[in-house]
């Protein structure tokens, strides 16, 4: 027997009793007969399967039965039994129930849900969890598809770029029936067909500064898979100025780096990097070359980064500038610091809203300039029309191609004289400054730069190749090949 | 219908200014006739949530067994349970809701900056998959 306290809400059940003696040797029997007396009062303490409902915690005089023998703690005439509702609550929010997981994506994600740092917890914040892939070519490849396998609920890609056979090497996203498809709608159809569980959301656009702000807000992290300096900056700025972590990845040749910048008290970018390089100095993919596999081992480990934020385990790529050599199959670290003068996340930032990267990086905007190049021909410059009609003619001048000696055996133009642009200056003494000069490389870029030292050094007759030999192949020889 | 009386109301609101920007949480003491609840008396408690109790609160059942003993001594009812949103409004989260109790009265104070802005009363169902709004008078 034992005297049961009734708590003010519950009286009504109990005929206004504040409490109520009733017999059992046990504390479950002493509940079990107290509802049978007052019928009502059963489902305010017990569910439908007779369980003791899970916000009530019962207590034996001072003590939570959890702590004794729970229903079987025995229970004396003078003992004193409360049900304390357990309360707690706050403006947090928890992972919404809409992210609760189907009999089907349990057995999908089964090898996930078996690993204690994962479980079922964890496969619901990836569930939850809204990333954004800025651009689906190299390292966006490998991202888009593990993530999208490992249940990231909501994917956005931003790309604008078709599908051409120089990306196939690498973006295994991308199948050789994809090429002139957009690049988004490749990449979305693998990854629907991988999981058709996750929303992908397509951002067809460049990414700007007018539109920066407004499709990031929307995404818990943002990936940076891009390949040029200018959206470099403006991803990182961007984050900075929104809070979103930046999973950064870059890749060249052999040779990767990775690590997550904008982290809350990590540093971002600007903190590593605080001017951009030159323009021309540092060569992107497509002038410079990459192994094919490269960007598969940067973008896992972009992803593996990405999983870990979403689940909040393990020790973050935060401050940490990982180095990949794939020739000496090495990885290093370098420690990263935040700059307290950072002018983007620094203690007194000078840059408070987005800037025009394009004139930051010193480089033209996309669209603006460079189709020019392709049609109009300046002075010191020369069309590849006009120079096949001069090598038919048989004019007397020299051709030379500023490409590698590996380029050169991939293609080359009959006649041409091979000095790779770096030999350049030591080798301006074997070129007649009196002759007629006409110097190409793939694209122009190179060989405009290779026409400057020249005119520098008192040429007077040097032309430029608009187009490169790649101009050459669209209009002039389609039998040589384009790399 | 809830009622809270001048005295209680000015406890509250001076309780969930100085948690500010935690999360504070007591008790609400008073009588119960019918629906009609009236809180002459505001208990607070003590927040355990082991964390930022910027977001989140805990009540410990033994500091709300000995809300429920001293309403009892008193004469009073136990009526409900109030806590604080610092800088958010006083909606009843998911978090509230899902670990709430039917039996009480959940009243809810938005703290913007520091300053009181406005307050709710909640009744949360018994599968804790929902909150009734309940008339609030101060």
């Amino acid at each position: 027997m034992a005297k049961v306290l009734i708590p003010t809400p519950l009286r009504q059940f109990t005929g206004k009793q504040d409490s109520v003696t009733v017999a059992g040797a046990t504390v479950g029997e002493v509940l079990n007969a107290l509802t049978a007396q007052f019928p009502d009062l059963r489902k305010q303490i017990f569910n439908d399967e007779g369980k003791v409902r899970s916000f009530v915690n019962v207590y034996l005089n001072d003590e939570d039965i959890r702590y004794l023998s729970k229903d079987s703690t025995a229970a004396k005439d003078a003992d004193t039994i409360s049900l304390v509702p357990s309360i707690a609550g706050g403006s947090a929010v928890e992972a919404p129930p809409e992210a609760a997981l189907s009999n089907d994506e349990i057995l999908r994600y089964s090898r996930h849900l078996i690993i204690p740092e994962v479980g079922i917890e964890g496969q619901r914040k990836l569930k939850a969890a809204k990333v954004l892939l800025v651009g689906a070519g190299g390292l966006g490849a490998p991202l888009a598809l593990y993530l999208a396998a490992a249940g990231v609920g909501k994917i956005g890609l931003v790309d604008f770029d078709t599908v051409d056979f120089t990306n196939l090497q690498r973006q295994v996203i991308h199948f050789t029936a994809d090429v002139g498809r957009k690049k988004l709608d490749s990449a979305a159809e693998k990854m629907k067909a991988i999981n058709p569980n996750v929303e992908i959301v397509r951002h067809e656009v460049a990414l700007t500064s007018e539109n920066a702000l407004d499709i990031l807000k929307d995404y818990d992290l943002v990936v940076d898979g891009t390949d040029n300096f200018p959206t470099r900056y403006l991803v990182n700025d961007a984050c900075v100025l929104l809070g979103k972590p930046n999973v950064y990845g870059s890749i060249f040749r052999f040779e990767g780096q990775a690590t997550v910048f904008a982290y809350e008290g990590g540093p971002c970018y600007r903190c590593l990097y605080p001017e951009p390089p030159p323009p021309g100095l540092v060569p992107s993919c497509a002038e410079g070359g990459v192994l094919g596999i490269l960007p598969g081992t940067i973008g896992l480990i972009q992803a593996t980064e990405t999983v870990k934020l979403i689940l909040g385990i393990g020790e973050p790529l935060v401050g940490r500038l990982l180095l990949y050599d794939a020739l000496g199959m090495r990885f290093r670290e370098l420690k990263l610091r935040k700059n307290p003068e950072c002018p983007v996340c620094g203690t007194h930032p000078t840059v408070t809203k987005l800037i025009d990267y394009h004139q930051f990086c010193g480089v033209p905007q996309p669209g603006s300039a460079a189709p020019d190049r392709e049609t109009k021909v300046n002075e010191g410059e020369i069309d590849v029309v006009e120079l096949k009609q001069k090598i038919d003619r048989g004019d007397n001048f020299v051709l030379i191609d500023v490409r590698e000696p590996h380029e050169y055996r991939i293609c080359n133009i009959p006649g041409a004289q091979l000095i790779p642009l770096g030999e350049f200056p030591k080798r301006v003494g074997e070129i007649d400054s009196a002759a007629d000069i006409v110097i190409h490389c793939r694209t122009g870029v190179r060989s405009a730069k290779a026409c400057a030292v020249l005119r520098q050094a008192g040429f007077q007759h040097v032309r430029n190749v608009v187009g490169g030999i790649l101009a050459w192949s669209d209009k002039v020889d389609p039998s040589v090949p384009k790399y | 219908m809830i009622r809270i009386q001048p005295e209680p109301w000015a406890a509250m609101v001076s309780h969930a200014r100085e948690a500010y920007p935690d999360e504070c949480v007591g008790a609400m003491l008073g009588s119960i006739d019918g629906d009609a609840k009236n809180v002459v008396v505001a208990m607070p408690l003590q927040n355990a949530f082991e964390g930022a109790q910027a977001e989140r609160y805990e009540l410990r059942p033994a500091d709300l067994a000995a809300a429920d003993r001293a309403a009892r001594e008193r004469n009073m009812d136990l009526i409900g349970i109030y806590h604080s949103h610092p800088d958010c409004d006083a909606y009843f989260s998911q978090t509230d809701l899902r670990n709430s109790c039917p039996w009480y009265s959940f009243v809810v104070l938005s703290v913007q900056k520091g300053e009181f802005h406005h307050a709710n009363s909640w009744l949360p169902n018994f599968d804790q998959t929902e909150a009734a709004k309940e008339e609030l008078i101060y």
